[in-house]
């Protein structure tokens, strides 16, 4: 049968007609994607470099705020229907696939673990849970010894998490009782086979557990983006629309504010003037031409390996170890979560690949306790993994291979997954540098003869302990809700860290808004700036510190040349709009 | 006889030495009969997978020959009529000449297409070593033990070639390899009964493991792997923590 036999089924699900410059963005939504507004003459007001999850924010709101601002994406901007599909292989390209150099005594897996490349960057494929930080984690160090306080508290990013739930907006219970007690504007989406597990288990157990979210995907259509439809293909993209990623969430709104994306161009470095401020940057078109645009502003959004990677790579006189890197902390402190996956079998069927695989969650073990011998703590949430993710797991967990590995595949229905998210401490030897071949380091460039990233990871102690505690408790867990037999995969899951703000110049690469310390019109603003990161998924919160930093330069008009510390107006009038405001939490 | 009969009749207990069209428990049940509901890009990626040969373009003839000798006893598929099988090695090759990377490479190993070409050489000189033979004229239980030796780091022969890379991640990559393009295939999701692409259709039924109105129920068998072989076994595998060399693939949180 061919592809005209078949009766289109909907129209609009169909192949969309070769419109130029018209993007679909979920399943309803179409836009024009203006051709260039500004020339590399002009001098811009902000280069964004990264349109990912912080990146697609700043530019919306500094385009609503009416500056003049365009955003670097190294990848393409996605057609939704064209570019992306309902298929865990064919979803390759959405990841930063190019080489990167992992190494250490633990080495991180990266590219489909820990990336994006295309407009939306990470958001795209992340799996949208999207817990608050605690008051806690912003104070480690002053309550436990062990890591870094924030030069910021919960009280400053507060607001912004109540704005950016709305304006993705975020489904979960009326109540969430851990960190700061809240609610959400969406209500919580039905349970999934993995989700009923975890409920399962801790009912059991004693341990409270809040199901149906916290996670940024549709209860209910909003505005032009429809409801979940409980594919399960959350991390191949959404497709629907339904998923908030930054592409449909902010950028479309940044475009009708006069903002404009540049995408597959690569920035290649950050430039100075002679008064050691930058005056734009250097970057790749699609077809590999070298291009120089002036801003008066740049901030930097390429996430924890990009952006590390993009200031080493600029490093000129004055600045011979990196750009903003006077503290020597550029690179430093990078963190990966422990994102190990606990895997039960059962007697009846589960079929965990319905619905979106984050849908149900625990904190209850977030907290330091005195009573175990680590510091700081984990979540316990649902993974629900498609048949080539899960048979790598099978292999990891359980050594499969041959027949084994069929007969453990013929079970899949059968299997139920719950992921602990643990929580692994800044530690300066956790670092990015550049492949440029010096002090033993590998020597590797990517397609335009820039130095790739190398990464080195590994294990502290507390490390060690934190995700044996947590390794064991979710086996538990797994155990009390029924299962006949129980795996585990050793896994890591986000990257924060290695651009870390501070108090002061000496302890870290950036100020509480992104500002470098060295460079004052110079900006750092994604999951890189983080000192720690708690045992939650970080894309809320990078979006929430975004707006904030947005709301900082909008105060500061001078900022250029005045470093401010002063906490800005939470500015919602700058929210999308139909956003703010709508769907109100029973507790806010 | 009705379908329905006809699915209850399936034989309780299955011979793997009796190819099927397609092992599993879920009889009757075929995703790519649910094409029309699929969106058109992913109906266009899905149906590539199904229809063609596909050229191998990155390995030379001997190291094809001794690929494909490793590949199906990685992912055996005796259990499939030939028509039915999939093309393991095809899929692989087209990455490697490709060069598609999963996006970062350890420190201690080569390039990918380094270390296919390092193993089938190794391969191949642990055949030679241990049984004076080519890797593909080796019986199945003797190249599963040539396997086993790799997945277990400890390979008797070709030593020169292994301490080149390093052998777990490399059996890592051979076996996640064989994964990425068994289980993209929509035979084997009949197989294991996963409902496969669903935009714009969407799921309904998502407790207590219920299949959709167009899904199948299970319907379980017993079943023995060839008496020649030695990886339905136990040992075959090992106790899985000791194998875990290093961390887990995909994104899943």
């Amino acid at each position: 049968m061919s592809t005209e036999d078949l009766l289109p089924l909907g129209g609009r699900f169909e192949e969309p007609d070769d419109a130029p410059g018209e993007k679909r963005l979920g399943a309803m939504q179409t836009i024009q994607i203006p051709r260039r507004r500004f020339r590399d003459t002009d001098v811009l007001d902000f280069a964004i470099v990264g349109v990912g999850s912080a990146g697609g924010v700043l530019l919306q709101r500094l385009a609503r705020a009416g500056f003049r601002v365009v955003g670097f994406e190294a990848g393409p901007f996605w057609d939704t229907e064209r570019d992306w599909v309902s298929d865990e292989a064919g979803s390759h390209k959405l990841y930063w696939n190019d080489l990167r150099i992992t190494g250490g005594e633990h080495p991180l897996a990266l590219g489909a673990n820990n990336s994006g490349k295309g407009v939306g960057g990470g958001s795209v494929h992340w799996a949208a849970f999207t817990p608050r930080f605690h008051p806690s984690d912003f104070e480690v160090y002053t309550r436990d010894g062990v890591g870094a306080d924030w030069p910021l508290t919960y009280e400053d990013i507060e607001p912004y998490y109540g704005l950016l739930e709305r304006e993705m907006p975020v489904a979960g219970p009326a109540w969430f009782p851990w960190g700061k007690p809240h609610g959400y504007p969406y209500g919580p989406h039905p349970l999934g086979g993995v989700g009923d597990t975890l409920v399962k288990g801790c009912t059991k157990l004693g341990i409270p557990v809040c199901a149906g979210g916290p996670v940024a995907i549709l209860s209910a259509s909003h505005g032009d983006r429809p409801h979940c439809i409980y594919r399960g293909f959350c991390i191949q993209a959404c497709k629907v629309g339904a998923k908030a990623s930054t592409l449909v969430t902010h950028v479309p709104d940044a475009l009708k504010c006069g903002a404009e994306i540049r995408d597959c161009c690569m920035v290649s470095r950050v430039s100075l003037d002679r008064y050691g401020l930058t005056d734009g940057v250097h970057y790749f078109d699609a077809q590999g031409r070298e291009h120089f645009q002036r801003a008066r502003t740049v901030i930097v959004c390429g996430y924890a390996l990009e952006t590390p990677r993009l200031l080493l790579n600029s490093a000129c006189p004055g600045h011979e170890q990196g750009l903003a890197n006077s503290s020597g902390t550029l690179g430093k402190y990078l963190m990966a979560q422990a994102g190990n996956v606990i895997l039960g079998r059962f007697e009846e069927l589960v079929r965990m690949y319905k619905a979106p695989p984050a849908h149900a969650l625990t904190e209850e073990f977030y907290e330091t306790d005195p009573k175990r011998d680590f510091a700081r703590g984990f979540a316990v949430q649902t993974v629900a993994p498609l048949p080539i993710a899960f048979a790598r797991q099978m292999m990891a967990a359980k050594g499969l291979w041959g027949w084994g590995l069929r007969r453990a595949m013929m079970d899949y229905n059968h299997w139920s997954t719950l992921g602990v998210l643990g929580e692994i401490l800044p530690w300066e030897d956790n670092r990015i540098e550049i492949a440029d071949g010096h002090d033993g380091r590998h020597n590797a460039q990517d397609r335009f003869g820039l130095p790739v990233a190398q990464v080195t990871f590994r294990l502290h102690d507390n490390d060690k302990r934190l995700i044996e505690f947590g390794k064991a408790k979710v086996m538990e867990i797994m155990s009390a809700a029924g299962a006949l037999e129980v795996a585990q995969e050793s896994r890591y899951a986000h990257l924060v860290g290695g651009c870390r703000m501070s108090l002061t110049p000496e302890t870290g690469v950036c100020d509480k808004f992104g500002r470098t310390w060295d460079v004052p019109n110079l900006f750092v603003m994604d999951g890189s700036v983080m000192p720690t990161q708690g045992s939650a998924n970080p894309g809320l919160t990078i979006q929430a510190l975004a707006a904030r930093t947005a709301d900082h330069l909008i105060s500061c008009p001078d900022h250029v040349t005045k470093r401010s510390f002063d906490e800005p107006p939470c500015r919602k009038e700058l929210s999308p709009p139909g956003t703010f405001g709508r769907g109100v939490p029973h507790v806010a | 006889m009705s379908k329905r009969d006809q699915l209850v009749s399936n034989p309780p207990v299955a011979e793997v030495s009796k190819p099927r069209v397609q092992p599993g428990y879920y009889p009757g049940f075929s995703t790519m009969a649910q094409e029309r509901f699929w969106d058109a890009a992913t109906r266009r990626v899905v149906r590539q997978r199904v229809n063609g040969d596909k050229p191998i373009r990155f390995f030379t003839p001997d190291e094809e020959r001794t690929m494909r000798s490793v590949v199906d006893r990685i992912i055996p598929q005796d259990d499939r009529v030939k028509a039915r099988q999939v093309d393991l090695l095809a899929g692989i090759d087209e990455r490697l000449f490709e060069r598609r990377l999963e996006g970062y490479r350890y420190a201690d190993m080569p390039p990918d297409q380094d270390a296919y070409r390092l193993a089938a050489k190794a391969f191949e000189q642990m055949a030679r070593e241990e049984h004076g033979l080519s890797f593909h004229q080796l019986g199945t239980l003797d190249r599963e033990r040539l396997l086993k030796s790799v997945h277990d780091a400890e390979p008797k022969s070709a030593k020169g070639i292994w301490k080149l890379l390093n052998i777990e991640r490399f059996w890592t990559m051979l076996v996640s390899d064989c994964c990425g393009v068994y289980y993209a295939h929509p035979w084997v999701w009949d197989e294991i009964g996963f409902g496969g692409p669903a935009y714009p259709r969407g799921y309904m039924r998502l407790e207590e493991g219920e299949p959709e109105p167009w899904e199948v129920q299970e319907l379980r068998y017993e079943w023995a792997a060839p008496p020649d072989t030695l990886t339905d076994r136990e040992e075959a595998h090992g106790t899985g923590q000791e194998h875990q060399t290093h961390p887990g693939q995909g994104g899943t949180h």
